[in-house]
């Protein structure tokens, strides 16, 4: 599904980490949050993400160098 | 020391101008950690102040499952009652029997009542029925929430009652009382939100309250996330089988899509509670011939459960 990128612009591609603690390697455009997690298949209201360790909102721009966390929220109280 | 990358900015907090943590959508606006705490906070003891649904001289027993609504509730009313002299808080938690699942959550809250201060009290299926949700849910899967829904029920009173209780608080959020609308719409059984909503107390039942009502399940995820108390707990085993979970995968895209879609929906429950104030569903409270338990018919749910399941 993902091309292999060159060594050199490795780091420009983001690395997504899904609530399942798989690694993901996402396509290197800028986009939202919001627009990762539809690709996905995830309701933004289900799941909470950070970048670096902080909390985003979901329309926050993303891009390049970003790691991003997916934090699924589970039912049950 | 390596340059740092260039990084968009998240947007803004409405309140402050910080960078925002969430964007509340049924309110239109972007808050940062501090005032998304301030916020649910805020709103919370609004919501316990319109209702008086905490008068001094309470004593309120805090459903503390260990998960994240209960936790935040405890939290919360920790932070507006913990210095009360006139207000007391127990923190009542119901061990089911539910294995590779109870375990740690009940850790969670033993944590969390150790830390906040709070008198625990903990009372276990095993104790009450005589045995574990796990045995008694052997080839009755399917009925997993509907079983479990009405001992933990029974379990939670008796805590509550161990605990001397005046209230009982329960840490549904927003999304739980539009999916329990919705479902029962699905199920043909509308009037079982008056039935259920413990509104009707004459005395006999220890007054239920909800202060979670008007927040949502991912207001308060943010609100434990940034205050460094948010843990990833296992989900119920038993979970899968419910039609809850289809409701509320459902309903949170529309919400998403359109918001405010879930507080409407709580409208609905209003509007039935206001036409049928004082009628409880039409139906005369009576007491159960078996356990003496307040119930509709002639014997309580709970009791025709456990003949079924031969108790
Ligand atoms: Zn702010
Ligand atoms: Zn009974």
């Amino acid at each position: 599904m993902f091309k292999q990128p060159p060594r050199e612009v490795v780091r420009e591609h983001m690395k997504l980490i899904l609530p399942d603690r798989t690694i993901r390697v996402a396509d290197p455009v800028p986009a939202t949050v919001e627009t990762i997690l539809q690709r996905e298949g995830i309701n933004p209201l289900e799941v909470m993400v950070s970048r670096d360790g902080k909390l985003i909102p979901e329309d926050t721009l993303v891009s390049g160098d970003d790691e991003l966390r997916i934090i699924r929220i589970s039912h049950g109280g | 020391m390596n340059p740092v990358p260039v990084q968009q900015d998240p947007p803004a907090c409405s309140v402050c101008g910080e960078p925002a943590v969430i964007h509340q959508r049924h309110a239109g606006r972007y808050l940062c950690g501090t005032d998304l705490v301030a916020d649910l906070e805020q709103r919370v003891a609004g919501t316990i102040a319109s209702q008086q649904q905490v008068v001094p001289g309470d004593c309120v027993a805090v459903a503390l499952s260990g998960g994240k609504d209960s936790t935040a509730l405890l939290v919360m009313l920790h932070r507006l009652f913990g210095s009360r002299d006139d207000i007391r808080l127990v923190a009542v938690t119901v061990d089911e029997g539910i294995t590779g699942y109870r375990e740690e959550t009940v850790r969670s809250a033993a944590d969390l009542v150790r830390k906040l201060g709070v008198e625990h009290i903990t009372v276990s299926f095993g104790e009450l029925f005589g045995d574990s949700l796990d045995t008694f849910l052997k080839g009755r899967k399917a009925q997993a929430c509907t079983i479990c829904g009405i001992l933990r029920k029974k379990a939670l009173v008796a805590g509550a009652k161990r605990a001397g209780a005046t209230k009982l608080a329960t840490g549904h959020n927003l999304d739980d009382e539009a999916q329990s609308v919705l479902m029962n719409v699905l199920r043909g059984d509308l009037l079982r939100l008056v039935r259920d909503s413990g509104r009707e107390s004459s005395g006999r039942f220890i007054p239920r309250i909800k202060p979670l009502t008007y927040v949502q399940e991912k207001e308060i995820a943010t609100y434990l996330m940034v205050q460094g108390i948010w843990e990833d707990l296992p989900e119920c085993p038993y979970a899968i089988h419910a039609l809850r979970r289809e409701v509320r995968s459902m309903l949170s895209g529309i919400e998403y899509r359109h918001p405010g879609t879930m507080l409407r929906l709580l409208e609905n429950k209003k509007i039935i509670e206001t036409a049928f104030s004082g009628k409880a569903g039409g139906e005369a409270v009576g007491r159960c011939r078996e356990c003496g338990d307040p119930c509709s018919g002639e014997t309580c749910q709970l009791c025709q459960l456990l003949h079924s399941l031969g108790r």
